[in-house]
């Protein structure tokens, strides 16, 4: 009983807030419609939590993923409004990303540092940088191109649900793809099982020949892809971009794996997992707003919610 | 089995037609107010005058502070959408929030800016006039200094809200044959702006030593008019009777006019009245009124030692 409560706390606790909204509001919250919102309004958190997925697998953290995403905002909007193609901007924005990670797993595999701490330095550098080649400002208005914010509202047509047309958006289509690519990395290759392996003990890992320096550098690279990833999708939503706008990035993704890791086995993050804990966080946002709760209100049930959920799966973790 | 499942439907349809049957007996206008920015001052002034008549109204009101993320209030407007509200009111840039202004005009729900920026998505903006700001204390220097001698303008073409006031300084001063602008000074303002208009004053002081031969600094906004007061006094030549003026009428501000030295007159944006002012439009819309003017202004006041402490 106790175990099936461990494993399927979260997962009935998920259902019933399913339930619950859909008996409060049952002529707007189970729609399509609304769902296709959801999808939109968790698709940049759901491509942050992903990539924070691949180094928490290995017991590390990322506490630079929002700033690299307000970093990778700020330099394809920069790059845009001096009259870059789009592609180019965007293409320049990830590798910033990228190479953001990569400093990271440097910092943490080569030289040594702890990612908690390595990952809190980059976090103010990134930020910092943000600043400084944005000057503080807000780039928005004409100096965004429309195609770029049009991509955020734009998706393949669904037909029509009740009188109302309906198409799949382009952020959940993005957000599906990179949660694929991320599945298909840690559950399907040799890659993932390597660094499921270190998350398990990293001393063994290194016994058995797994690369471990290498893989963890590759893993803090892929990491800050995703960040970047994840902030020029709120780019392009708010079709501007601010040094500041991807911050509140970090916590949720963490939030979110941490929600997912309490539906694992040994309490590992899983990657659909993490999906189950992203819908979460935007389902209660979603319900809690149609029901007009308080929004402060909102954040004390969404952080009581994560405590109950991991209490739920460590306390009685602890008394085996 | 299938005795169970028609109980279940049954039970359903019985819980979603109260729900909409109460929905329906209340007929009470829900409106959402959406911001990012509830922790800065100005808001709080907004949001609780809103609140004051949409009590009158007796409308259901929910404040939605999204704490500085911007992408949080597309999607509550999404959210807001689809619970099919009477009217939103926004408190954003709204070029930053397209997506959930079409998506509300797409449903036919009507949104307001509440010093929001004005948008062909928003029924009206409510907000102060900068024009009138700037000719306030523009017309004030120019009594004043009773028409003649010269003038130091701060100004920053750069940001529009700013700029307008500009504009409206030279239109007042070149009116006056007699009014000279010595210098119109775009200061650095990546450190707040007051050292560097203080720095830039100096330079100005320095060149123009005779007594007299400054006789106002008009500024665009206070942060510039409190540097240059700085600059005055420092060089011992606060006795000349120079007057400055600044625009927002800040704390810092209403306290060195308080102090009755040259920093002599602000304009006071009227918060609360904004606040008020785009309750009352909402008001009006959904009683079936059309709003034609895409911007509201709201009067604003201007500040000199005889108000200054109120």
């Amino acid at each position: 009983m106790q175990l099936f409560i461990r494993r399927y706390g979260t997962l009935i606790g998920f259902v019933a807030i399913l339930v619950f909204f859909s008996a409060m509001l049952p002529g707007t919250f189970p729609t399509a419609k609304n769902w296709l919102n959801i999808t939109q309004q968790v698709s940049m958190l759901m491509v942050v939590a992903a990539g924070m997925t691949v180094v928490m697998v290995m017991g590390d953290f990322d506490l630079s993923v929002g700033s690299a995403a307000s970093l990778a905002g700020i330099v394809a909007a920069l790059m845009m409004a001096a009259g870059q193609p789009i592609w180019a901007s965007v293409a320049v924005a990830l590798l910033v990303g990228l190479l953001g990670g990569a400093f990271n797993g440097v910092m943490v595999s080569l030289v040594g540092i702890l990612p908690f701490i390595a990952t809190l330095a980059t976090m103010t550098m990134f930020s910092g940088l943000a600043f400084v080649v944005s000057g503080g400002k807000t780039i928005s208005g004409r100096a965004i191109p429309e195609d770029f914010g049009n991509f955020a509202r734009g998706g393949i047509p669904l037909g029509e649900w009740g009188g109302v047309a309906i198409s799949l958006p382009n952020l959940s289509i993005i957000a599906v793809v990179v949660v694929l690519a991320v599945w298909v990395l840690l559950e399907q290759t040799t890659y993932g099982r390597r660094l499921y392996a270190i998350g398990g003990n990293m001393e063994a890992a290194h016994l058995s020949g797994i690369a471990v320096k290498r893989l963890r550098l590759i893993a803090f690279s892929l990491t800050g892809l995703a960040a970047a990833a994840g902030g020029l999708m709120y780019a392009s939503r708010v079709a501007s971009a601010n040094p500041v706008q991807g911050s509140g990035l970090m916590l949720n993704a963490i939030a979110a794996v941490f929600l997912g890791t309490t539906m694992s086995r040994h309490g590992e993050p899983r990657i659909l997992a993490t999906v189950v804990g992203v819908i979460v966080l935007g389902v209660l946002d979603n319900g809690l707003t149609q029901m007009s709760v308080d929004s402060y209100v909102r954040q004390v049930l969404v952080g009581a919610l994560i405590l109950l959920a991991v209490a739920a799966s460590s306390v009685t973790q602890g008394r085996r | 089995m299938s005795l169970n499942k028609s109980a279940l439907a049954f039970a359903g349809i019985l819980l979603a037609t109260t729900a909409m049957g109460t929905g329906a007996a209340l007929a009470q206008a829900k409106v959402a107010i959406v911001t990012p920015y509830m922790a800065q001052p100005g808001t709080q002034f907004y949001v609780e005058a809103f609140e004051a008549v949409a009590a009158e109204n007796d409308w259901d009101v929910n404040v939605i502070d999204t704490a500085g993320d911007v992408a949080a209030v597309i999607s509550r407007i999404e959210d807001l959408v689809v619970q099919n509200v009477d009217a939103i009111v926004i408190n954003v840039d709204p070029t930053q929030v397209t997506a959930g202004l079409q998506a509300a005009k797409d449903a036919g729900i009507p949104v307001f800016g509440m010093d929001a920026g004005a948008d062909p998505l928003l029924v009206t903006n409510v907000t102060s006039n900068g024009y009138a700001m700037a000719a306030e204390t523009s017309t004030y220097v120019a009594d004043r200094i009773k028409g003649e001698g010269n003038v130091v303008l701060f100004v920053f073409d750069a940001f529009p809200p700013v700029q307008v006031r500009g504009v409206i300084a030279d239109a007042v001063f070149s009116n006056y044959p007699d009014i000279k602008v010595l210098d119109r000074v775009t200061p650095d303002v990546s450190d707040g702006g007051i050292a560097d208009s203080r720095a830039k004053m100096e330079a100005i002081l320095a060149a123009n030593p005779e007594p007299g031969s400054i006789k106002a600094v008009w500024a665009a906004w206070d942060q510039p008019a409190l540097g240059a007061l700085q600059a005055i006094e420092d060089a011992g030549r606060s006795g000349e009777g120079i007057v400055v003026t600044g625009i927002d009428a800040n704390p810092q501000a209403r306290e060195a006019i308080a102090a009755g030295g040259n920093f002599e007159a602000s304009v006071a944006q009227d918060f609360a009245g904004i606040g008020a002012t785009t309750a009352e439009a909402v008001a009006r819309v959904l009683a079936g009124e059309e709003i034609l003017q895409s911007v509201t202004y709201v009067p604003t006041k201007l500040i000199t030692a005889a108000n200054a402490a109120e």
